[in-house]
């Protein structure tokens, strides 16, 4: 009898890097959702991806009002 | 509705600022530069640096606005021109050496474990965090920093994060998951000490 392949952590920790945020619905998706319930250290990979994309969303700078001021004189535009 | 009413006042200004409109430029100027400025320093980690690719980008744009032909939102036509403003800053000052994908396992193994509940990530001025945060999207290529801060930091679809690099959407896909992946590692080893 042929065993059967069953998905890895490392499959699935792939998968998440690929597939963030895309709803998909192929068996492939199907088994990475089952094991994603199952498994509680896939589960923390997944929320570590979604936690470093959110800090990188989060960290922003303001534009200076001196920097707004140059840009408009470097364009030879006016308020 | 909004959105379209939006685009339709943005048609107009445009074809305003074609017609020499030195007014409705400035609209389009103040509209924008706030998130060329942000993405730039997000790509080059650096406020002047971050200024003068601003500045080129608005030249670029009012140089060339009369060929924008409205096939794009002006937004995604503006993030392909501030792209090449960013490639073209990182070529002339290359210095840095970047990580290399040859081993995508490696993306994957854990040599450390974070306590990520405790990541005070909500806080964005932790200027410990921001010191990690620069430090490993630095260790990327501007390539793949590009795709990253394009489609999961900005918001584009992978169609349109795929337009303004011109890369293929698997290319594209390609980059993203290895730059997701290398900056989570990243901020899992950082954490762990």
């Amino acid at each position: 009898m042929i065993e059967e392949k069953k998905i890895s952590c490392h499959d699935v920790m792939q998968h998440i890097c690929e597939n963030l945020g895309t709803e998909l619905d192929s068996e492939k998706c199907k088994e990475i959702k089952a094991h994603l319930e199952i498994c509680s250290h896939c589960q923390s990979y997944f929320k570590s991806v979604e936690v470093t994309i959110d800090c990188y969303r989060k960290y922003n700078v303001e534009l200076p009002p001196d920097a707004h001021k140059r840009l408009i004189d470097f364009l030879g535009l006016e308020e | 509705m909004k959105e379209n009413i939006k685009l339709i006042e943005e048609k107009e200004l445009i074809e305003k600022a074609k017609k020499g409109d030195k007014k409705a430029l400035s609209e389009i100027v103040k509209r924008y530069e706030q998130t060329i400025y942000n993405f730039s320093f997000k790509i080059c980690r650096d406020k002047n640096k971050a200024e003068q690719i601003m500045q080129e980008t608005f030249y670029s744009m009012v140089k060339s606005l009369h060929q924008f032909d409205h096939n794009s939102k002006l937004s995604t036509w503006l993030y392909r021109i501030v792209s090449n403003h960013c490639l073209m800053m990182a070529r002339k000052l290359k210095s840095r050496t970047f990580v290399s994908f040859d081993d995508d396992d490696n993306l994957f193994e854990e040599k450390f474990t974070a306590d990520w509940s405790s990541l005070p990530y909500s806080n964005t001025e932790n200027e410990e965090l921001k010191s990690i945060l620069d430090d490993a999207i630095q260790k990327l290529a501007p390539e793949y920093r590009m795709v990253f801060l394009l489609r999961d930091v900005e918001g584009l679809s992978t169609e349109e994060a795929a337009q303004v690099t011109n890369l293929s959407v698997p290319a594209l896909k390609s980059r993203l998951h290895r730059a997701r992946a290398f900056l989570r590692k990243e901020l899992n080893e950082a954490l762990s000490k």
